[in-house]
């Protein structure tokens, strides 16, 4: 059990391509369950790599414990990985993939068989499975005999790649849960890759979120939900994602649709330090509320997806034409073709830089 | 130094790792080009032979500098007309055969197969399990008998004969790969057999077609037995041309030398070309 | 890429089903047919006509052509030494041949595999002995290369103190062994090469987290991906191996006296020096008995290893 951290961690595939990660810096705590999320290429299997020892850093260092083991091989740094595709041997039964690691060890048969068994009975794993071949077993079954080979080692930090990606949706929902309550039960430090936003969140007790090799937030879920840095952080967690306006300043806000909507005072200043005429404005699905008749903002309904206990209404608004989407209740929403008005608090608005994207002060 | 400069520079050094890493690259790379090149080191040695005089060709020390010559391969070529034509004739002519006879064959044991595939299958592996070493006697009393002794037919006929079950297998292997979607779609598009043949598969497997006749020629090219022992001077091929070249005596070993160099060459060729399918042709289909 | 799951896999499109029609029985048959009975004729007919030979005392210099002599050629066979010393060299020769050269396929595999500068021109230098015309080897081999009074070979081992050494004449039977080694080593690399790049590249990755070395990785991982290649190889190699000709006619021719005859090269010399038909016949027919013996447990082990699934059938 210790603690991870990324030092200006990089790495550099082509010379004069930009870097697979550029200069992360992350604090893993001890015994914390820190997901990567982001979407692909931004980075998030590299860094997970680069603290395996899998791929080398071309600059920055990583420590474990109190350790540099930027030049460690893998085997020596006391990590367990769980690989996207899980990566079982072939050709050994599910108990020789899972006491491979302690074989290496030189770890005594007896000793060994006992691990092998506990683990096993930890994730359900039928004893009479430990002697089949992985080939033999379903991709649950699979996985699960993925995380026993990780767990057997007691190592100081568990690396997990994906691994719910494979699974179908239903299997999916159910071994989320019981990752993160292993987890807490063992208490030991994972690190967890995923592209899922909805993984991130239900599972890290923080999550970083990579975009382009760069670390765009490090927070709990709820800060990033209700704090995001930027525009890419607020658009990509939360769904359905927030609704993202590029729209003109006016004297005491912006105006989106015909009406104005009041921003901050300091939001206000902030623009106008950075002599913005116009901003980018977001606001959640789940923000909009339908006022019948009486909201600032008014529109026609395009298309309605039902989920069951909500709605998602897409909606056109009248002025301008944008389009939005808006949370509805499920009972009795409204159907296409009505006109709807929505009414936003001016607390639930968030505003960013056109450009660079950071969240304008609020 | 400032952070900024520090890690320009760290940049431009190789990290710690990388000089071990790359040394290590190094050292198998020399490792494998020594192997590679005392393996090759024969094949070398006989072409360096050819270009040498004769009397070049048979000291000690032997020699690696000499002035070269063409002499030897003119003499080759002066001499090798009726054995490369008839090398020639056999190999493309079995060859030719082995894909008439084999596509339907392959076809009737993949995409529309019989009901005892298997049996067929194993029935044609089996033939070339049996040693043909063991019939030559009688095979030569038969060729007496049917006037084909020493005749370009009858190697033709024993080549296609050696080669199709190779062929088989190799020409099955590639049309199991033909997408079985495309076949649904051509079936759906009121496509029947001829048509599924020509228009869907034959184009598809192409390239496995070309690699299975390369292999098929190299195989035939190379054969010695049967056309040492079914020949005279009508149908003699290219290795008998190559045995003809070690007279009883004199000096002869820059000839032999350009004789064996022209009389691989082609294949040599045909192999390198063809090397990436020529693990499944060895292999009978059995490896992609 | 799926490779080697299957020597015979199971066509994708529908086989027959029962009862379907005779029609549609011949129309499957007919592609089929012409490969066959050319196969039949062609392979079958001989073999037959070796049989018939083999009751036969029929010497092809002697006139008044052939008798019936009823099992004698056999009888000649079994108790004939030269017979068994051919088959005891073709299956020293063989076994030899085939064990060197798969060890070696396996070394030269291992160093193919990785990535260096010239990787593709050295994979074609190490493949170019297969390339080479069998005859055409064997007679580079036996003059140019082995030759005690101008050989490469005797040069390039002077510093380690050996002398124009006939190697064909002292150690006959080794020189033709070295040169079947020489030709086939490139079929057992690129084989086991291909079983090696057929390794999924994330166990290997799981082994290094595992804490395994490249030893043990290679050991507990990578062998036992590679048996089925190796054991295709060492199949394949067998079946060309044991009919290898070329090297023995044109090196040693069978000798000295008969050091190095093997059984390809016993029945040559029955047919053109002794023009013994009918011996070769029956010797032939002893050697294909033999050959089908060893052949089924091949079989078997090939279906073995392929894991015949009857699944779609």
């Amino acid at each position: 059990m210790a603690h991870v951290k990324y030092v200006s961690a990089t790495r550099v595939y082509a010379k004069d391509a930009p870097p697979a990660v550029d200069a992360l810096d992350l604090d893993i705590r001890d015994g914390e369950f820190m997901v990567l999320v982001g979407p692909s290429g931004s980075g998030k299997t590299t860094a997970l790599r680069m603290l395996a020892g899998l791929e080398p850093l071309d600059g920055g260092r990583i420590e474990i414990g109190d350790k540099d083991v930027t030049f460690v091989p893998p085997k020596d740094r006391d990590i367990a990985m769980v690989f996207q595709n899980y990566a079982l041997y072939p050709q050994k039964s599910v108990a020789d993939n899972m006491g491979f690691a302690l074989k290496m060890q030189h770890v005594p048969r007896d000793e060994r068989d006992r691990r092998v068994r506990e683990a096993a009975r930890l994730l359900d794993l039928d004893d009479k499975l430990l002697e089949r071949k992985p080939k033999q077993l379903s991709g649950g079954q699979r996985q699960r005999v993925a995380m026993g080979r990780a767990i057997v080692r007691e190592p100081k930090v568990f690396l997990m790649d994906e691994p719910l990606s494979n699974l179908d949706a239903k299997l999916r929902v159910q071994t989320r849960s019981q990752i993160a309550e292993l987890q807490r039960r063992l208490g030991i430090t994972t690190v967890y890759v995923t592209h899922d936003q909805v993984e991130a969140m239900t599972m890290g007790n923080r999550v970083a979120v990579l975009s382009g090799g760069k670390l765009q937030q490090c927070d709990t879920p709820r800060q990033l939900y209700d704090n995001p840095v930027n525009q890419f952080v607020a658009g990509f967690i939360g769904s359905p994602a927030m609704n993202l306006q590029t729209v003109p300043l006016t004297g005491d806000g912006a105006e989106l649709a015909g009406a104005t909507l009041p921003l901050p005072a300091a939001v206000r200043s902030a623009a106008q330090q950075a002599g913005l005429r116009e901003l980018v404005l977001g606001i959640r699905p789940e923000h909009m509320h339908l006022a019948n008749g009486a909201g600032e903002l008014a529109g026609e309904v395009m298309l309605v997806e039902e989920l069951g206990a909500d709605a998602l209404l897409h909606v056109r608004l009248t002025q301008g034409g944008a389009s939005v989407v808006a949370r509805a209740e499920g009972r009795k929403p409204p159907g296409p073709g009505q006109r709807v008005t929505f009414h936003v608090q001016p607390d639930d608005v968030f505003a960013f830089h056109p450009v660079t994207g950071a969240r304008l002060a609020g | 130094m400032t952070a900024v400069a520090a890690r320009a520079q760290r940049a431009r050094e190789p990290r710690p790792g990388r000089v071990r890493e790359m040394s290590g690259k190094v050292g198998w790379g020399i490792v494998a080009w020594v192997v590679a090149i005392a393996f090759f080191l024969p094949v070398l040695w006989m072409v360096l032979t050819a270009f040498k005089p004769e009397s070049a060709a048979e000291t000690w020390p032997p020699k690696f500098t000499f002035s070269p010559t063409l002499a030897e391969f003119r003499l080759v070529f002066s001499g090798w007309g009726p054995y490369v034509t008839h090398s020639l004739v056999a190999t493309v002519g079995s060859t030719i055969l082995v894909l008439l006879l084999g596509v339907p064959a392959s076809y009737a044991l993949s995409v529309h197969p019989v009901g005892h595939w298997r049996d067929g299958l194993f029935f044609f592996i089996s033939t070339k399990m049996l040693p043909i070493v063991a019939a030559i006697g009688p095979l030569y009393v038969i060729a007496l008998k049917a006037h084909l002794l020493d005749s370009i037919w009858l190697l033709i006929i024993l080549y296609t004969a050696m080669n199709l079950p190779l062929a088989i297998w190799m020409i099955r292997s590639f049309m199991l790969e033909v997408p079985s979607e495309l076949l649904e779609a051509a079936r759906l598009d009121g496509a029947g057999r001829i048509r599924e043949m020509t228009g869907v598969i034959m184009p598809v497997i192409s390239p496995g077609l070309v690699s299975t006749a390369l292999i098929c020629v190299i195989f035939a090219w190379n054969e010695l037995f049967l056309a040492l022992n079914l020949t005279v001077t009508n149908a003699a091929t290219m290795p008998m041309f190559l045995i003809s070249s070690v007279p009883q005596e004199g000096l002869y070993i820059a000839h032999l030398s350009a004789a064996a160099t022209v009389a691989s060459v082609p294949v040599i060729l045909v192999g390198w070309i063809a090397q990436r399918s020529l693990v499944r042709g060895l292999a009978m289909g059995a490896i992609k | 890429m799926t490779v080697l799951e299957d020597l015979a896999p199971p066509p994708k499109v529908e086989v027959p089903p029962r009862g379907a029609g005779r029609r549609d029985a011949w129309q499957r048959r007919l592609p089929l047919l012409p490969a066959l009975i050319y196969v039949v004729v062609v392979t079958q007919i001989p073999f037959l006509v070796t049989l018939w030979y083999s009751f036969q005392n029929y010497f092809f210099d002697v006139p008044g052509g052939a008798h019936w002599t009823g099992l004698s050629n056999y009888k000649t066979v079994f108790t004939s030494a030269a017979f068994r010393g051919a088959l005891v060299r073709s299956v020293v020769m063989t076994a030899t041949a085939v064990i060197v050269a798969m060890i070696l396929g396996v070394a030269f595999a291992v160093l193919l595999d990785r990535k260096f500068i010239g990787q593709g021109v050295v994979r074609t230098l190490i493949i170019t002995p297969f390339l080479v015309m069998p005859a055409a080897a064997a007679l580079v081999w036996a003059g140019p290369m082995l030759d005690p009074n101008f050989g490469l070979l005797n040069y390039l081992l002077q510093p380690f103190g050996v002398h124009h050494v006939a190697w064909l004449s002292t150690h006959a039977l080794g020189s033709v062994i070295v040169v079947m080694i020489w030709q086939w080593t490139p079929f057992m690399t690129l084989i086991v090469l291909a079983g090696l790049q057929s390794q999924p590249p994330d166990t290997l990755e799981a082994a290094t987290v595992d804490g395994a070395g490249a030893l043990a990785t290679f050991r507990e991982l990578t062998l036992p991906h590679l048996r089925p290649y190796i054991e295709l190889g060492i199949l394949l190699g067998s079946i060309y191996l044991v009919n290898v000709f070329d090297a023995v006619r044109l090196m040693t021719n069978g000798g000295p006296g008969t050091a190095t005859t093997n059984l390809p090269f016993y029945l040559y010399t029955q047919v053109n020096n002794a023009f013994d038909i009918g011996g070769a016949a029956a010797t032939g027919v002893v050697t294909v008995i033999l050959t089908i013996i060893v052949a089924t447990f091949a079989l078997r082990m090939f279906a073995r290893v392929f894991q015949f699934e009857g699944a779609a059938s």
